[in-house]
């Protein structure tokens, strides 16, 4: 019974952070039916950032964790600046191949700037973990989750609330009526770039203090977050925040109780079983509330 | 073409449309359609913009099957059999829109078409065995008369993208012809050639009826139409309201009142 | 007629190729370069693989270097572990791949777009996985060693002459396979549907069983490649099987040029030499490698090969106005 709590708090606490980068795959697809490659990338610069403000500079960590997210959605916009508005025929197999390449790019200047080592960073508070059942929760468990609960409710009232958010999501659903109305289509896939990575650059800085982070932690993170988006339903943001628990808590258990070796495969199991069953996910945009 | 077609009886039906109703969401695109198509004829299928017309085409060649009631060609029922297979059964089209592909030569759009009558596989391709070059020369010799035969074997190796719409027109035509169809289902021939080259048509659709292909056509253009068809059957609101002879139809008040009388002005 | 002419253009285009085979495999001294083609020529087996998949068939596949995988573990289990003759091996992993690729293909050949792209790739982390986890079998993450070499009776394939022959008499041979496939109805079919897959259906192609079917040719080429590459190296690891080596396939294939046999050959040549010249960077490596792949994507998306002569052309209409 302790030992299953045990292996459901990890599933948690992974799972709130596949959420998260989940949430900035869709909610880039969602506005430009893309799929950013290099969104694990982003993760990785966030954490290592981290590592640079909070860890080495002993900055406040409301601060590091501002300037880290600034940076990374500073990176983001120029990213799309450069390298996705200039294609002029933005087919999927473009698209894929830029990102890619993207990737690669911010793989290797990540080794530059922090070289091939792996970092890590204290815990955002001091606290001792909590003592549940006998199982152990970190705090910085409950900050990840907390920081998760924040983002989704910070989005819901972007798009809801904000004049801006409400274009976008007009944006999303008709590029073309949206611009009808004089909604500036450009502008907004820039600020879909500069959320979405941004959302990616936060996931990175609230994992850097429980995982080891280096320059090549971002591309299974990115392939998982995307599982997880996935299976939850590419597109939406409830789909995205189920993937990611979904996937965080079923690969706690796979690797409890069948296999470590499990661990990674159990995301790529479950994406060609929703693949196959379910293409569209477990909430499908299409029939589901978008953001 | 000049294959030698399976002798049919022509007193009974090659395609019958037995009660057949399809809805969409909560649309009713069609209810209860029944008629059916005799053997060497041509069959025009009219009625104003909604009225099913492209959703019959598309239950008759495989794509959806019919809710309730059944389509039978050749006597048997196809609700289970898939549109590529139709296709070599002897159900061929066309769609509205052309959709050639666009990136391979004329030559290679109307052996396509062919496709279906061919076998060789990916060993036998490999292999090129003795049998393999002899279809394939049979194949290129038969596209070239149906090309030929819609007045374009002068553009055989011009890529199909770059044609004029007109044009476009005809490879689609000549590529349903390749798949040596009985019956062949013309989705708006018309739309969107001059008059002219509409005339062109008609002659071409009575040449194609006149090899023995039964042919079902869709179509707006309404004189068009009237001439070439030996049979109408006119569609409104996905129900069947009238058939007759091109000159019964124009004389019947429910398709006056639901087509003609409204002005006519229906072409988009 | 332009059949004839185009014929005579691939003759001869082949017979150079030949040449240039023969010529430079009895002539150059320099084992480093020999081996250095060898490696293309692997590298062009798999352009060669994904291009009849991707570049004529349109159908993406993030996930191919599980094939090739498939075919250098194959062989290496099946000779160390089994005591098979390497040459028995060959189609016994071959047919493993092609029945993967089979079984996979089925469900996962119905999707379009993205969705094929994460099915593949989905499918490709499995299989890598797989290497890297099922250790008493595969060696594990530290990898796979003493994979024998290669001997035909008298012939020793341990040179690196002889093994330069060896990789691109199969590429030679996939070329001129591949070729007539495309020249063929089926090759037809195929294009057709990548112009229109619902078209293509309506006028009688069964696409998806011709998807399957050129999914598991494509499998089959890969694996040989995998095959190739085991016995010139003797040592295997997971890492030459992960997403990247997927990627660095389908970035062969864009780069070089779709719907090409010759864009796959300049695609994996250039992605060979590439890292070779990269080294002079050091450390700023990856970097000019994903600039690179960004740059000629952004300006050139049909390729290299299309795109150069795409500039060459404009520059030819512009001088003669």
């Amino acid at each position: 019974m302790q030992e299953i709590l045990q292996y459901l708090f990890s599933g948690i606490t992974n799972g709130a952070i596949y959420a998260v980068i989940a949430i900035g795959f869709s909610m880039l697809y969602n506005s430009t039916e893309l799929i950013n490659f290099a969104h694990g990338e982003f993760v990785m610069l966030g954490a290592l950032c981290m590592v640079t403000f909070f860890g080495a500079l002993h900055l406040p960590l409301v601060v590091a964790l501002v300037a880290s997210i600034v940076c990374i959605a500073a990176t983001g916009l120029v990213f799309e600046r450069l390298a996705i508005r200039p294609v002029r025929h933005p087919e999927p197999i473009v698209l894929i191949i830029i990102t890619v390449g993207a990737s690669i790019f911010l793989r290797g200047i990540g080794m530059i700037i922090w070289g091939k080592d792996a970092h890590t960073i204290p815990s955002f508070s001091a606290h001792p973990p909590l003592d549940i059942a006998g199982a152990k929760l970190l705090s910085q468990s409950i900050w990840i989750i907390i920081i998760l609960l924040a983002t989704i409710i910070g989005l819901q009232l972007f798009y809801k609330k904000t004049l801006t958010g409400k274009a976008m999501e007009a944006n999303a659903i008709s590029k073309r009526a949206a611009w009808i109305v004089g909604i500036p289509s450009k502008m907004m896939i820039m600020l879909a770039f500069g959320l979405s990575t941004a959302i990616g650059g936060l996931a990175g800085v609230i994992i850097a203090p429980v995982t080891m982070s280096s320059y090549d932690m971002g591309t299974m993170l990115g392939l998982k977050g995307f599982c997880a988006a996935m299976l939850g339903g590419l597109g939406s943001l409830w789909g995205a925040l189920l993937g990611g628990f979904l996937l965080g808590i079923l690969e706690a258990l796979g690797v409890g109780f069948v296999s470590s070796g499990l661990k990674d495969a159990t995301a790529f199991l479950l994406l060609l079983f929703i693949l196959y069953v379910k293409p569209g996910g477990i909430i499908s945009a299409a029939s589901a509330k978008r953001f | 073409m000049n294959a030698p077609l399976k002798k049919i009886p022509t007193d009974t039906p090659l395609l019958e449309i037995d009660s057949v109703s399809k809805a969409f969401g909560g649309v009713q695109a069609l209810s209860d359609i029944s008629f059916s198509l005799m053997p060497k004829t041509i069959t025009g299928l009219i009625g104003p913009n909604g009225a099913g017309k492209t959703t019959l085409f598309n239950l008759i060649s495989g794509i959806f099957a019919p809710d309730s009631g059944d389509i039978r060609y050749n006597s048997r029922s196809t609700r289970k059999i898939k549109s590529f297979q139709l296709v070599k059964q002897g159900i061929a089209r066309t769609f509205q829109n052309v959709e050639l592909f666009e990136t391979m030569t004329v030559l290679e759009n109307i052996l396509v078409g062919h496709h279906a009558q061919t076998r060789s596989g990916m060993w036998g391709s490999m292999i090129r065995f003795p049998w393999v070059l002899a279809e394939e020369q049979r194949a290129r010799e038969i596209a070239m008369t149906l090309l030929d035969f819609v007045g374009l074997s002068d553009h055989a190796h011009a890529i199909s993208g770059d044609l004029p719409f007109g044009w476009q027109r005809l490879v689609e035509i000549a590529r349903a012809l390749a798949s040596r169809p009985r019956l062949l289902l013309l989705d708006e021939p018309a739309a969107g050639l001059n008059i002219v080259e509409t005339l062109q048509l008609g002659d071409l659709i009575r040449k194609i009826r006149d090899q023995g292909i039964t042919v079902l056509l869709v179509e707006h253009d309404m004189s068009l139409t009237m001439e070439i068809s030996d049979w109408i059957v006119v569609l409104d609101q996905g129900k069947k309201i009238s058939q007759g002879t091109p000159r019964a139809v124009q004389a019947d008040e429910a398709v006056i009142a639901a087509y003609l009388g409204t002005g006519k002005k229906d072409e988009s | 007629m332009i059949i004839n002419s185009q014929n005579t253009r691939n003759r001869i285009a082949y017979a150079v190729f030949l040449l240039v085979i023969v010529v430079s495999g009895y002539f150059l001294e320099n084992l480093y370069y020999l081996q250095l083609l060898t490696f293309i020529g692997i590298n062009t087996l798999l352009a060669l693989a994904l291009n009849m998949l991707m570049g004529y068939a349109g159908q993406i596949s993030l996930g191919h270097a599980a094939f090739y995988g498939i075919g250098a573990y194959g062989t290496a289990i099946l000779t160390v572990h089994c005591h098979f003759s390497p040459w028995l091996a060959l189609p016994a992993a071959i047919a493993v791949a092609m029945a993967v690729a089979y079984i996979v293909g089925i469900p996962t050949l119905k999707l379009s777009g993205y969705y094929l792209g994460m099915g593949t790739l989905g499918f490709g982390m499995i299989i890598h996985i797989l290497f890297r986890e099922w250790s008493s079998i595969t060696g594990g993450a530290s990898g796979f060693i003493g994979i024998p070499p290669l001997e035909l009776g008298p012939v020793s394939f341990a040179s690196g002459r002889n093994y330069f022959f060896l990789v691109w008499g199969c590429v030679l041979i996939s070329f001129i396979a591949c070729q007539r496939i495309i020249d063929s109805r089926i090759g037809r079919a195929l294009r057709a549907i990548h112009d229109g897959e619902n078209a293509a259906a309506a006028v009688g192609v069964n696409t998806r069983a011709l998807k399957l079917q050129v999914f598991v040719l494509s499998a089959a080429i890969s694996a040989l490649a995998g095959f190739l590459y085991a016995h010139l190296v003797f040592f295997i690891s997971p890492g030459t099987f992960s997403f990247i080596a997927s990627i660095r396939m389908v970035t062969m294939v864009v780069i070089g040029g779709m719907a090409s046999v010759w864009g796959a050959l300049l695609g994996a040549s250039l992605l060979t030499l590439l890292p070779e010249w990269l080294h002079a960077f050091s450390e700023f490596e990856m970097v000019v490698y994903g600039l690179i792949l960004m740059l000629v994507m952004i300006f050139l998306p049909r390729g290299l090969f299309r795109g150069l002569l795409d500039i060459y052309e404009r520059t030819l209409k512009k001088n003669t106005h």
